[in-house]
């Protein structure tokens, strides 16, 4: 299994550093001098070469673009023009936070997903069925902003179930341990804490697992069936075994490993879907980060973001061949030889 | 149109999704020159009026009419839909057929570089190159179109792999055709049909994409009426209002599913495993 994990994490190192002469080139694709642009009009000469100096921008391509990731290495990833703060240590003080709030979105997707897709391929053109077939559809066709907006309205404005932005109550005191407020406050036992945690995520988690819960509702319904037509499902129902068993044991056995791809591979891209709700949402994590730098044109910001969802994205698609290794014994057999 | 009537019949779903597209086009096409009203004229008197007779959807925080501009927009969102996935087919078609065709370490480095460029969240790449382009909307369009290209490249690569050797592009090879007419007639030509399959599934996306990014103010600038960027526009009203905010996201959403229809029932056609479920009973 670690030879599979070298070998799976050696083979990206091609596309990583085509990965980070992408984010690199996005300050160079700025049309006429960055600098000058990214200072504005009232610019003086000296904050011009002072910005080219701090940029690199000086320097010839190669050695930009060396410099550059010298600095990553050592985990710079420069500085923000509107605050001066680094970014890096930015990232990291709002990853928790856009984390927290893809895991539960997550847990949310498959809680929905995996039940309507099994309930959609049980009856298939069924009533049933097609509600869950056409809720799916409006699911993956929704723009996230009007979801969420959708889902103010209704259960915070209307209902006022759930409060309508922001990651806890200004009136509860959050604990701080790991920056992960729901895991903090259980570990702390802080029950009104984990309380306005809870209520503030379920709005934004849910905008972020439509599309999710959606997609692996539609796919576990195709995946299904297609194993229920299999040699393997007729033999097992020649043997006897009970509808249920050949359902939960064959059909859905069969098609979670391949959801288990489609949910990495959307996860990484509901990631992508944070910068829209997290800013609806005023969700203090990464994708806020990332708009407020595009209103400030704050390149080394958005530099940064881009660089850590890419690098998210990476990292799930590593971590989905090592769960496909670890649960399906043919892979795993095929390591071993 | 045989073949489309067989589509259309197995699912009948694809053919109401024929329908509901075929009607939001006729709508941006033909509304605008129904419409009493104009997009962008300010009519302060009259702001964010309820729903009626004379206002079928309202008028928003400037008293501009919300049908007439959903309308107008419906213009602009759709033909950049189709002009996004229209730029990414041409770029993405061309570079994977050239690099799938030639081979060799200009199809490895090629294909690496596709790879790289599917590392990255779509929205994401698209917000980062609109946001250092500029806000425009044909910046938007081309960041759009730029994060859509390596899916069509990944298509067209697989196809002209495939095609390559095959017997009657071998045989032209020995016949001593030139190598560009072997690629646009032989290769490209017989590899097109995915591509537009992919077509088809890539449109929804590319409008919901730039939409996002006029919701983020990357793309359509005021006083131009696109869907996404209305949606931001009236965000102050949804909670006085929710008619002008909600009504510009519905009308992307309705364009949405009715492309996702058609979409599905494509990808039904084509994939003979999934043609059965049709015929298939209960468990």
């Amino acid at each position: 299994m670690t030879g599979f994990l070298v070998r799976r994490v050696l083979s990206l190192a091609p596309v990583l550093v085509l990965v980070l002469l992408i984010v690199f080139s996005l300050v160079r694709l700025i049309p006429g001098d960055p600098a000058v642009t990214l200072l504005g009009p009232g610019a003086t000469q000296a904050q011009i070469e002072t910005l080219r100096q701090q940029l690199d921008l000086d320097q010839p391509l190669p050695a930009q673009f060396l410099s550059y990731v010298n600095g990553l290495l050592r985990g710079d990833l420069g500085q923000s023009l509107k605050t001066g703060l680094s970014v890096g240590g930015e990232l990291l003080l709002r990853l928790p936070a856009t984390l927290e709030l893809a895991i539960v979105a997550l847990v949310m997707s498959i809680i929905v997903g995996v039940p309507v897709g099994v309930i959609s391929a049980t009856r298939p053109n069924s009533l049933p069925d097609h509600a869950i077939r056409l809720l799916s559809l409006v699911g993956v066709s929704m723009p996230a902003f009007l979801l969420a907006l959708l889902l103010q309205l209704t259960f915070a404005t209307w209902l006022g179930w759930l409060p309508v932005s922001g990651r806890m109550s200004p009136y509860v005191a959050a604990p701080d341990l790991t920056g992960f407020v729901l895991f903090d406050s259980l570990v702390t036992g802080n029950g009104a804490a984990f309380a306005s945690a809870a209520q503030h995520i379920l709005l934004p988690a849910a905008v972020l697992a439509a599309f999710l819960a959606a997609t692996l509702g539609r796919f576990i319904r195709n995946a299904m069936l297609e194993t229920m037509g299999e040699d393997f499902v007729r033999t097992a129902r020649a043997k006897g075994l009970t509808r249920r068993q050949v359902v939960l044991g064959h059909g859905l056995r069969n098609a979670l490993l391949p959801a288990i791809t489609i949910v990495g591979l959307k996860f990484a891209e509901m990631l992508g879907g944070a910068v829209l709700t997290e800013t609806i949402f005023a969700w203090p994590g990464i994708g806020r980060y990332m708009f407020e730098a595009i209103k400030n044109r704050d390149y080394p910001v958005i530099q940064g973001t881009t660089l850590l969802f890419a690098l998210l994205f990476v990292g799930s698609s590593v971590l989905v061949d090592l769960l496909h290794a670890l649960l399906d014994p043919r892979i795993r057999r095929r390591v071993a030889s | 149109m045989t073949r489309l009537a067989d589509v259309l019949r197995a699912n009948p779903l694809a053919g109401a999704g024929a329908a509901l597209l075929f009607a939001l086009v006729l709508a941006a096409a033909f509304g605008p020159m129904l419409s009493p009203y104009t997009p962008t004229r300010l009519d302060i008197l009259h702001k964010l009026e309820a729903p009626s007779l004379s206002h079928w959807l309202g008028t928003d925080g400037f008293g501009r009419d919300v049908l007439t501009r959903i309308l107008y927009g419906g213009r602009v969102t759709l033909a950049i839909g189709v002009g996004v996935v229209a730029i990414a087919f041409v770029v993405g078609a061309t570079v994977g057929t050239v690099a799938g065709f030639i081979g060799g370490w200009v199809d490895a480095v090629t294909m690496r570089i596709v790879d790289a460029m599917l590392s990255f969240p779509a929205l994401v790449l698209a917000t980062a190159l609109a946001a250092v382009f500029g806000p425009s909307l044909q910046n938007a369009m081309l960041a759009v179109a730029i994060t859509l290209a390596p899916q069509f490249a990944r298509v067209a690569h697989g196809q002209a792999v495939a095609i390559s050797v095959k017997p009657y592009v071998e045989a032209a090879i020995t016949l001593g055709l030139p190598r560009r007419r072997i690629l646009v007639s032989y290769v490209l030509a017989n590899g097109v049909g995915p591509l537009l399959v992919q077509s088809t599934l890539s449109l929804g996306g590319a409008i919901l994409q730039t939409a996002s990014l006029g919701f983020l103010g990357l793309g359509a600038q005021p006083p131009m009426a696109e869907w996404g960027a209305d949606v931001a526009l009236n965000l102050d009203y949804v909670r006085s209002a929710p008619w002008v905010t909600l009504a510009p996201g519905m009308a992307i959403l309705l364009a949405v599913v009715a492309i996702n229809l058609i979409g599905d029932g494509l990808a039904d056609w084509l994939d003979p495993r999934r043609r059965t479920e049709f015929h298939r009973g209960p468990l």
